[in-house]
């Protein structure tokens, strides 16, 4: 075998490598209750918003506070704290994908992802005789 | 909705769309059929008729696109609403300045502008005479034009739909009341672009985006033309310029998304690794392999397989990445994916036609295409290129693996659906942190290339006799090397670089700096055109340097942990400060800078702030060393309850930017419910005063001063034919002995009451009016009884007991009610009267405006004597005089007050440093500026 070819064969065996490592960092998808089993583990919980459970945003004693319930797909119910500002569009959202840990008895959360009701479907018609 | 004539609409379009849309596809599909028969064809004559009949396909198809797109610009310029497309995407009040982002915002938008630079291009090659490519090249690009027309098909084949019809009716898209009524195109209006996307970026970056994928296109159908005819050589020096430009375009286009994203969202940066994003970059990364292996197979003869490869997948990426954000497959891992239009399938079927075109040809041609007997050498400069290829390659299965994981999921689906059996527990999803997750991947992708382009500058191709340049190359390598180390530790003083890999990586850049640097000094001097790579590896350095000084050191500014406390388990100090809440023109102190929100004004449907930011030199009695200010806005959405986004301003500096945005404002300004239950809750109490009387709340002493029938409140604009009141109050803080005056203001506009509350926002006091207001303040004329009398001036006459003259009009009168025009012919009688031993004078006011009589009465409110002039008689020299009694009124108003309200006027703010980001934007430029210089060199010399 060349030389070349023993550098090219590293390279690409670097490469794989790297790609399984990767994949090692891929999260799951997972519910509140797996995420109190593994308390210290990151991970993506998919649900959508408590209904009749208060969303607590007061920026005026802190901007950096936001909590809200959140119903996971398994139909749990925790509460749900964020370090950053209420996203604006947040009423609006369909489904929420969060990312975080359960620490005690509240998600906290580093990441949130909203889905919005497609601009497509339920279209709302502006009616002119109304305004 | 079957039966109804429906009025206005304008059907023609749309049929003569329709028809458009199908010639469309069946031209691409002719041009195909011609162009396959004039390659295959042996007698020349023939062939030469297929291609005539192919080039006129390949025209009408052109025509056919750019026929859509003009009609759809009809009907969206006219505002043809009842086509969908007009609908979504324009409204009455859209300017014209955002038509082509309202044009492209959709997806049969964005199609048709892929489309539309196909067949630019396709004009361009056939411009000019491209010999034996000219079959083969056209054969592929309209069969990617007619799989793209198929998007825009909107037919019916049994039950499935093919594609989405540009021109379809808003009433068949869905089936609501609204439809049964045949005039209900005055009923509606379009929804609108997205105000998000109304800003210059939208009207720039798409285009020149789409222009980057589409001329990925020309590469594409070079390499399947070369497979195709045979032809494994002589394509190599007419692609490289097309490739270099596809590179120059895409990777602009590309950078613009970045500057978007910085400068006009407030995604607080430049790159994410999003899904959408990495799928543009990933393309271009194989692109750039493509365009270097096409380099050293045209001066070696090796790498002509990598080069075919390289071509061929960078178009199926472009594919797969318009499969990606287009089929919906995104939703969950991306914030500006597209919606479903249930194209899923149909573009899974495109992507699979190309995949298994450039499978088939290339495994077809494997055997046959060239490679050199005698192998690189270990020296040459084909070697490292083609290790460096081999990086580009394993950087792009690393971004496409994670950005992939949707797609992986899906087919983790099919297969548990084949099996009958549940595999979820194989599911997985994209890392939390996609930004820490990419870089700890690419920043060695980085290093590998930042080397490789600084180390093979000094080698040579076909490199036969290492040891006569061994000297050289080992002396600039030295050279290069120890300055690197040198700059790497100097960028370290100025810059925090936290871990070795930082250290390296850093070196690798300086690395490709200063050797391209050295090579523009040592080699390329004499021959200015040679200076293209040099300028993109040098680039290249600069631009990771930047990425790393900004990504490494960029840092929250709005913090001010002593001011805003609160305690949440788990978070530290650290990332728990982003946001600072500003009270308006309350100064607060954010590391090192006094920051203070002004003011706001609201402009259509953005309202922009005013931060005003000031340092203070605190070692010189705080003089403000230096003071600027930020114009960080949001935009509401159309009913102007929502915020639809928040754009930032950036104060840039040379060697760093503050950044800055409003993260969230006070519920009440976004949510009106929440505002009228906040309203409703603050715990108003009335207080019926006399007009000039004193009233005493909890902390207040209050005086009515007086009415005012021309107030001005801020919030109020006036309009024509209202009628304000304003009730002018001082207040005095019985504590603080400090005394405001307020003004709050209600107005009759047509049937409904507004009314302006007055708020202080440092003591926290609001005083509004009731609606009772205009009752109170005047008499109700339905309850007064007039007497007529028609004198001439001079007489006299009685009502009741009072004897009342009429001596003659006043010109220019005064009264409270009364707002002189110019054009006014305006007067007053006046009326001398006697009551109870005291002299009175009625002054009712008589006034022409534009040619219609007006009257204003006079009351003495004291008396309770009211005075109006009915009727003027010039002709008989007489005027006619209302005049009745009441009891004398007492003007006693109610004012409505709250005290200790808690402020609303505020704002939260995030501000960013963002230091070295200027090195980023000048080597990216850098970068592009030396491929389109590559690029010139071989088009025209």
């Amino acid at each position: 075998m060349k030389k070349g070819h023993i550098i090219a064969m590293i390279i690409i065996a670097v490469g794989i490598i790297a790609l399984f490592n990767a994949f090692g960092d891929m999260t799951r998808y997972s519910t509140f209750k797996e995420s109190e089993a593994n308390p210290n583990q990151s991970v993506k919980v998919v649900g959508v918003l408590a209904k009749g459970k208060p969303v607590v945003y007061n920026p005026e004693e802190d901007p950096n506070l936001f909590s809200f319930h959140m119903q996971d797909e398994d139909g749990a119910e925790r509460k749900v704290v964020m370090n950053a500002a209420k996203p604006t569009d947040f009423n609006k959202s369909e489904k929420i994908v969060l990312t975080g840990k359960m620490v005690g008895e509240n998600f906290v959360a580093s990441d949130m992802l909203l889905k919005c009701p497609s601009k497509y479907k339920d279209e709302e018609i502006f009616v002119r005789s109304e305004i | 909705m079957e039966g109804i004539e429906y009025l206005n609409e304008h059907l023609w379009v749309g049929k003569l769309g329709h028809l458009f849309v199908i010639t469309n596809f069946v031209a691409a599909l002719f041009a195909i059929i011609s162009y396959y028969f004039a390659e295959k064809t042996e007698n020349s004559e023939e062939a030469s008729t297929w291609k005539k009949m192919g080039r006129t396909a390949f025209l009408a198809h052109g025509i056919s696109v750019f026929s859509i797109i003009g009609l759809i610009f009809y009907l969206m310029v006219n505002k043809y609403y009842e086509y969908a497309y007009a609908f979504n995407h324009v409204s009455d009040d859209l300017s014209m300045s955002y038509i082509l982002s309202a044009f492209w915002e959709g997806q049969e938008g964005s199609f048709l502008l892929w489309m539309f630079w196909h067949v630019v291009l396709g004009i361009v090659i056939l411009s000019k005479n491209r010999g034996k490519w000219e079959n083969g090249v056209m054969m592929f690009l309209s069969l990617i034009q007619m799989v793209l027309a198929s998007f825009l098909l909107g037919m019916y084949i049994g039950e499935t739909k093919i594609g989405i019809n540009p021109f379809i009716l808003l009433r068949d898209t869905m089936n609501i009341p609204l439809f049964a009524q045949a005039d209900y195109l005055t009923k509606i209006t379009g929804s609108g672009l997205n105000p998000l996307l109304q800003n210059y970026w939208m009207t720039i970056h798409p285009p020149t985006l789409f222009l980057g994928f589409a001329s990925v296109t020309i590469p594409f159908c070079y390499a399947a033309a070369a497979l195709w005819i045979k032809e494994y050589k002589d394509w190599l020096k007419p692609i490289l310029p097309w490739a270099l430009f596809s590179g120059t375009i895409l990777g602009t286009g590309i950078l613009m998304g970045g500057a978007w994203a910085y400068e006009a969202l407030s995604f607080g940066g430049y790159w994410a690794w999003d899904p959408v994003e990495n799928m543009s970059l990933v393309p271009w990364i194989i692109l750039m392999a493509g365009v270097h292996m096409n380099v050293v197979a045209k001066a070696t003869g090796h790498s002509i397989k990598s080069t075919f490869i390289f071509y061929l997948l960078s178009f199926i990426l472009v594919f797969y990445s318009t499969f990606l954000t287009r089929s919906g497959v995104l939703g969950d891992t991306s914030v500006h994916a597209f919606t479903e239009l249930g194209l899923e399938w149909h573009l899974v079927l495109g992507l699979l036609l190309f995949i298994g075109i450039s499978v088939y040809l290339f495994l077809k041609n494997n055997k046959d295409i060239p490679v050199p007997e005698k192998e690189e050498s270990l020296y040459s400069k084909e070697f490292w290129m083609f290790i460096g290829s081999l990086v580009f390659l394993i950087s792009v299965m690393l971004i496409s693996m994670t950005t992939s994981i949707p797609v992986y999921n899906k087919i983790v689906d099919g297969f548990s659906w084949m099996m009958g059996a549940d595999y979820s527990n194989l599911h997985r999803a994209a890392p939390g942190d996609a930004i820490a997750h990419h870089n700890k991947y690419q920043m060695w992708v980085a290093l590998f290339i930042g080397i490789l382009s600084g180390m093979t500058q000094f080698m040579r191709y076909k490199e036969k006799n290492f040891e006569n340049w061994k000297k050289k190359f080992w002396t600039h390598s030295a050279i290069a090397s120890g300055l690197s180390v040198l700059l790497t530790i100097g960028t370290a003083q100025i810059v925090n670089m936290f871990a070795w890999q930082y250290y390296v990586l850093i070196f690798g850049c300086w690395y490709a700096v200063v050797s391209n640097l050295d090579y523009i000094i040592s080699t390329v001097r004499t021959n200015l055109k040679m200076v293209g790579s040099a300028f993109a590896h040098m680039g290249f350095g600069i631009m990771i340097i930047g990425s790393v000084v900004t990504g490494l050191n960029q840092h929250h500014i709005s913090t001010n942990t002593f001011a805003q406390k609160g305690i949440i388990e788990g978070f530290s100090e650290e990332d728990y400060s982003r946001n600072i809440l500003l009270i308006k023109n309350k100064p607060m102190y954010m590391k090192g800078y006094e920051v203070t929100y002004e003011s706001d004004t609201i402009t259509g449907l953005y309202r922009t702030f005013t931060v005003n930011y000031k340092k203070r030199d605190m070692m010189n009695n705080g003089k403000v060393v230096e003071e600027f200010n930020l114009y960080p806005n949001i935009i509401y959405e159309k009913t102007f309850q929502k915020v639809a986004a928040s754009n930032p301003s950036t104060k840039h500096y040379i060697s760093k930017d503050i950044f800055t945005h409003v993260a969230s404002l006070p519920r009440a300004e976004t949510d009106p419910e929440y505002a009228k239950s906040q309203e409703d809750s603050l715990g108003y109490k009335n207080y019926s005063v006399i007009v000039g009387d004193t009233f005493q709340t909890a902390n207040y002493e209050g005086k009515v001063l007086e009415l005012n029938m021309n107030p001005s409140h801020v919030d109020y604009i006036p309009m024509e034919g209202d009628f304000p009141i304003g009730v002018k109050m001082q207040l005095k803080d019985k504590k603080k002995n400090v005394s405001y005056d307020i003004e709050p203001v209600a107005v009759i506009r047509g049937a409904k009451i507004l009314r302006f509350p007055e708020y202080l926002p440092e003591s926290g006091l609001k005083a509004k009016l009731t609606t009772e207001i205009f009752d109170e303040a005047f008499a109700r004329e339905d309850q007064i009884d007039y007497k007529e009398f028609t004198i001439e001036k001079g007489e006299s006459f009685k009502y009741g007991n009072t004897e009342i003259s009429f001596n003659g009009f006043g010109v220019n009168p005064s009264h409270p009610s009364y707002k002189a025009e110019a054009e006014d012919k305006a007067f007053n009688a006046i009326l001398d009267f006697t009551y109870e031993g005291e002299k009175y004078t009625g002054k009712p006011i008589y006034f022409i405006r534009k040619g219609i009589p007006y009257n204003i009465k006079d009351e003495i409110k004291e008396l309770g004597f009211h005075f109006k002039i009915g009727n003027v008689n010039a002709q008989a020299q007489n005027i006619t005089v209302l005049v009745s009694k009441t009891p004398p009124r007492v003007e006693k108003i109610t004012v409505q007050i709250a005290e200790d309200v808690p402020s609303s006027q505020y704002i939260v703010l995030e501000a960013i440093v963002f230091p070295g980001i200027n090195l980023f934007w000048l080597g990216s430029i850098l970068m592009l500026l030396g491929i389109f210089v590559a690029m010139w060199r071989r088009i025209f010399s």
